[in-house]
């Protein structure tokens, strides 16, 4: 390959690209840049660009708003519902790519519950877990409005149809010979699944589990609706700076960059793989 | 793990075979199956149910007597459900191919760096990642009329400052300017890996044959892109007549129902009004307006994609 010279059009280039990366990542840096700013430099005409950092917001949103137990709430709600999606997802998801039950219309079938708009089964789920709710099976399970268990399911179901097919395009990518291999081998097929199949698919897991986390980390609709305070999670509690006298803009900013800042880590961390996530394994970026 | 491995099946007896392949593969799917099915199949059902009574949660009826098809008159008659399915539809046709265009220019702005590729790409990921929830209040913030950045940015630009949110006109343009922000990196991300993803040969053809830019782009990539340009666009769809949290965080469907959207809409008539016969009755439109929807276009375009895929 020749060495490449950096030409007039490539001056037009990145000037381009430097004002692209300006544009969408400036919200980001001012929602940071506002956490740290004391209330007063907060409510300024025209706003201020420099100021004095201060902490100020986010020991405010961490002591009034009880912000721990937010992130506690999200983190188990997803952590145990991407565990869940993950163990039911590779079973279903190996199923489909090796035997395809149901030709193909049965996977199709559940990308079209995928994309169900939340809303319209908000109210039989509203119903559902207020009854269940006042059962002991709700007790014991931590079901019913307000509870982490109900978000559990939610983002279990809603995140299920897109870790099949996501995982299914990486169990498609594992030559079947080395199955059929194990198989002369003796192996029994669930020796196969775990020994072989599972070990080789282990990035793609990887990924389906981060995909699933940051959903279900960013998922609003469900949480909002479905609990109230004891349950909530970190976007509710975001929004619960947004209150009946005014919006608290400091702890508002405070809690929503504490709510942003993990998952645009994650995706960093996924970035090789964003685009075959985004569009449910079928383009490999 | 020390599990014995017989290493061949005893000679004459026929290989024990635990169950066939089908019942294996009926086995592994059946725990998710049931989940999905009780959760997409039972809600629905109970969704159909209660579209045909009259349920009010708010009055003594509380979940009432069947009453055929009034709900179904009532949706169908209802003036908010109709401007709200318009207002849908205008920001998703606005927002969508407002993305396209621009996803596709940056997608191919991208594809020409010769360094640095990767740091822009990865940079442009972070608003994907970023809930909308989240950063749409960090945005009512930004559109604020006196606190705001936007504003005082126009200002510093010579510009007329402006209500963003507030004013009738200009609230859905800013959700959508919003919408765009978040989600013209999707396109772009996905676009820049198609053009990727493109075979060298026929275009170092085209070049030995003299064909202009111009020709390249309309007869060898855009046809090439296609299927992944419609993948995306039918996705981006979906998402944008879904819209509902960039709503709630940033107007609450106002200034009057200046934003309200289809979903918003459903959730003020079900969960505030608790009408849930009403709301059930348009979620049910709603749903299967989108299920047809995803199902005719999706269907063959994923089956295309992931063969391509796996031929590559």
């Amino acid at each position: 390959m020749q060495a490449k010279t950096f030409t007039m059009a490539d001056l037009v280039r990145y000037a381009l690209a430097i004002a692209l990366l300006i544009l969408f990542l400036f919200p980001i840096y001012w929602m940071i840049t506002t956490s740290f700013k004391p209330p007063p430099d907060i409510l300024t005409r025209p706003p201020k660009w420099v100021f004095e950092p201060t902490l100020g917001n986010y020991v405010y949103a961490f002591e009034e708003r009880n912000f721990a137990l937010f992130i506690k709430n999200t983190l188990i709600v997803s952590l145990i519902s991407t565990l869940l999606v993950i163990v039911l997802g590779c079973l279903a998801s190996y199923s489909f790519a090796r035997y395809n039950p149901g030709a193909g219309h049965l996977m199709f079938f559940i990308l079209t519950t995928r994309m169900m708009p939340a809303i319209a089964v908000i109210i039989p789920f509203f119903v559902i877990f207020k009854a269940i709710g006042n059962t002991g099976i709700g007790e014991a399970l931590f079901l019913g409005l307000d509870k982490q268990g109900t978000l559990v399911i939610c983002y279990t179901v809603f995140n299920l149809p897109f870790a099949i097919w996501l995982l299914h395009s990486f169990f498609q990518d594992i030559p079947v010979e080395l199955e059929d291999s194990a198989r002369l081998d003796g192996y029994s097929r669930l020796q196969v699944l775990r020994r072989v199949v599972l070990p080789l698919a282990a990035p793609g897991i990887a990924v389906t589990a981060i995909f699933c986390l940051i959903f279900s980390w960013n998922e609003f609709l469900f949480a909002f609706l479905l609990s109230r305070d004891v349950a909530s999670t970190i976007t509710v509690g975001v929004a619960t700076f947004w209150t009946q006298r005014g919006i608290l803009w400091g702890p508002l900013s405070a809690a929503a960059t504490v709510c942003v800042l993990p998952m645009l880590i994650f995706a960093l961390l996924l970035q090789r793989y964003i685009v075959r996530g985004l569009t449910f394994g079928a383009v490999r970026g | 793990m020390d599990v014995t491995v017989p290493k061949t099946p005893a000679v004459g007896k026929a290989p024990k075979r635990a169950m066939s392949d089908t019942w294996y593969s009926i086995l592994l799917i059946a725990p998710a199956m049931v989940i999905i099915l009780f959760f997409a199949l039972f809600p629905l059902g109970y969704a159909i149910n209660l579209s045909f009574r009259h349920v009010d949660l708010t009055s003594a009826v509380g979940i009432g007597p069947y009453v055929g098809l009034e709900n179904y008159r009532f949706a169908l008659n209802d003036k908010f459900f109709w401007q709200a399915a318009r207002r849908t539809v205008t920001f998703a046709v606005f927002a969508v191919s407002i993305e396209m265009v621009l996803g596709v220019a940056i997608a191919f702005l991208l594809n020409g760096l010769h360094w640095f590729r990767g740091v822009v790409r990865s940079l442009l990921i972070l608003p994907l990642a970023a809930a909308p929830a989240a950063v749409g209040l960090v945005w009512r913030y930004m559109y604020h009329p006196d606190f705001g950045v936007y504003n005082a940015i126009m200002s510093i630009l010579g510009l007329a400052e402006r209500n963003w949110l507030g004013a009738v006109k200009l609230a859905m343009p800013s959700v959508i300017v919003f919408d765009v922000w978040q989600w013209t990196p999707f396109v772009a991300l996905i676009v820049l890996a198609g053009l990727q993803s493109l075979p060298k040969e026929p275009f170092e053809a085209a070049e030995l044959d003299g064909a202009s830019t111009w020709q390249v782009l309309r007869r060898l990539t855009f046809p090439m892109l296609a299927p992944v340009l419609t993948l995306v666009f039918v996705l981006r769809a979906i998402d944008a007549i879904r819209l509902y949290d960039a709503i709630v965080s940033l107007t609450h469907g106002g200034p009057g129902t200046a934003t309200e959207t289809l979903t918003y809409y459903l959730y003020r008539l079900g969960m505030k009004f608790f009408r849930l016969d009403q709301a059930s009755a348009i979620s049910l439109l709603f749903l299967y307006v989108t299920v047809i929807f995803t199902g005719l276009v999706l269907r063959s375009m994923m089956r295309t994609q992931a063969e391509r895929a796996r031929r590559a």
